[in-house]
């Protein structure tokens, strides 16, 4: 099957890059958290020791040793990950682990140092020495980690087929370029002519660097894009109130909007008690742009969405074993 | 809708466990799914159908469905990835299981157990009308309109429910309570509802 590796300097949109590269070819992600995953699905007892670590061993405190045979472990799965199904691997030495892998297109995702530190402090809120020590540090973890499993440099251009510079290219021209080069290089199964337009999912370039405001809005854009459903993060604010000389006293900006189906949706995650004023602002939107349709998700809809995937960790349900008996 | 005392209607303890009220008896199902079989064939009467079953959800329901429809039809079934949250590797929604035949120029009617927030039927309508049927139609058992955010027009609705986690006649949490005869509200306890609001 088809593979596109991801490396990605640190604050280089690496990530945002990966999934909407996944979304719109329709391979499946393979980042930290999802391998956690699936090592969880089949081997809970190990899956604690072996969420592997390319930014590592001195994280966990798991030694250098049990590091390289956890990656090993992590990389047989990706291996046999990538004989059943299209996969887009975002960091994890995929660039080691399938250097000379037919069927494999590599790629390296880099921007200025200032750049990325710019970006981490826009999104994690720190300031300009705290970010540029971030980086340098996962910089230094990941340098380790592909030099003590795999002998390679992630500088090292030979090692990709597609640099891309990411304060130049948007994360949608960097998607189209990935896109030409896996048609290019004939990896995609199903025709560039078969994919229905309007069914590839939305950036998630604006979600990134729109800045949910939660965990919530995270998950609730990915659920979005998951149904391929066009939104827009908090694109307008509709002013309420005005003082005597005109100026916006009160404005409310809504989450969401639904393009296709011209739809604001508000996501509250507060307790219904304290959600009395936002109920307010949404009575006198409604009275004061009638024509504007809004829902109000409120925190029992959200967890009620959750469990109707079994995202919730509700009762444990019935051991098959014992039924079986 | 009234919910009445939970009956087992003759299952295990197990089968039912966490069931807290049963919401439609099986019996209430058999007979509005009749009337729908009724209603389908007199819509449908002079073509030839082909009934596109949504799996796994409808796969109690078009049984018994399609015996109450009392003109010629086919049958085909499509399956779709369930969302998986943040942890799944696929980030988009994948046709799991397609359709064996072209639709093209088909009156085609899509069965859902289940309309909750309409993302799953508006996803399939979409793939669908893309491959050109003559006509396409939306038939579902239950309909639970408190969270839609994708509008479906439905044409055969069995029943409206209301904003509860409903289980059984081939509705599943976590691939459980599937073969209750009768449709069930979960407890929280099991969904997990009730952790989240304890925060």
């Amino acid at each position: 099957m088809a593979v596109v590796t991801i490396s990605r300097e640190p604050g280089a949109w690496g990530e945002e890059l990966a999934a909407r590269v996944a979304g719109y070819l329709g391979f499946s992600l393979i980042d930290k958290k999802s391998l956690a995953q699936i090592w969880d699905e089949i081997n809970p007892d190990e899956a604690a020791l072996c969420v592997v670590n390319e930014s590592g061993a001195r994280e966990s405190g798991v030694s250098v040793a049990q590091n390289g045979d956890c990656a090993g472990l992590s990389g047989d799965l990706i291996a046999q990950l990538a004989e059943e199904q299209d996969l887009v691997v975002i960091g994890r030495g995929a660039q080691g682990l399938f250097h000379d892998r037919p069927g494999t297109l590599h790629v390296r995702v880099v921007a200025p140092r200032r750049f990325r530190i710019r970006q981490a402090q826009i999104l994690e809120g720190l300031s300009a020495r705290e970010a540029g020590r971030r980086i340098r540090s996962i910089e230094e973890l990941r340098a380790r980690h592909l030099r003590s499993i795999y002998g390679i440099s992630a500088a090292d251009p030979n090692l990709y087929d597609l640099t891309l510079r990411m304060d130049r290219l948007s994360v949608e021209q960097a998607l189209k370029l990935i896109v030409t080069a896996v048609d290019e290089m004939g990896l995609r199964q199903v025709p560039r002519g078969k994919i229905v337009s309007g069914l590839v999912p939305e950036s998630f370039e604006k979600r990134g660097r729109g800045r949910f405001a939660n965990a919530a809005e995270i998950e609730f854009a990915r659920f979005l894009e998951f149904y391929h459903i066009p939104y827009d993060y908090e694109p307008r604010t509709f002013p309420l109130e005005y003082d005597g000389n005109g100026k916006v006293t009160e404005a409310f900006t809504p989450d969401f909007y639904l393009r296709e189906q011209d739809l604001y949706i508000e996501l509250t995650t507060m307790k219904q008690s304290l959600v009395t004023r936002k109920n307010r602002k949404v009575r006198k939107l409604r009275r004061l742009y009638p024509d504007v349709r809004i829902l109000i998700f409120y925190q029992r809809d959200f967890y009620s969405l959750m469990a109707k995937y079994g995202l919730l960790a509700g009762r444990k349900q019935p051991d098959p074993e014992r039924i079986s008996r | 809708m009234k919910v009445r005392k939970l009956d087992n209607d003759g299952m295990a303890d197990d089968v039912a466990a966490g069931i807290a009220d049963v919401l439609i008896s099986a019996e209430a199902i058999q007979k509005r799914v009749a009337e729908m079989g009724g209603e389908v064939g007199a819509a449908f009467r002079g073509v030839l159908p082909l009934l596109v079953g949504v799996l796994k959800g409808c796969a109690l329901f078009m049984s018994d469905l399609v015996r109450h429809i009392g003109i010629p039809l086919e049958m085909d079934f499509i399956c779709l990835t369930g969302y998986g949250g943040a942890g799944r590797p696929s980030g988009a929604a994948r046709i799991t299981k397609d359709l064996d035949s072209a639709i093209e120029g088909r009156d085609v009617l899509l069965v859902e157990g289940i309309i909750d927030t309409g993302m799953t039927a508006g996803y399939l309508l979409r793939n669908l009308e893309a491959r050109q049927p003559r006509s396409i139609r939306v038939c579902t058992l239950l309909d639970k309109p408190a969270r839609r955010i994708v509008d479906i027009p439905i044409a055969f609705r069995g029943f409206q429910v209301p904003d509860r986690f409903v289980v059984g006649y081939g509705l599943d949490f976590r691939q459980l309570y599937r073969n209750l005869p009768y449709l069930g509200v979960l407890s929280d306890d099991v969904t997990g509802l009730n952790l989240p609001a304890k925060k």
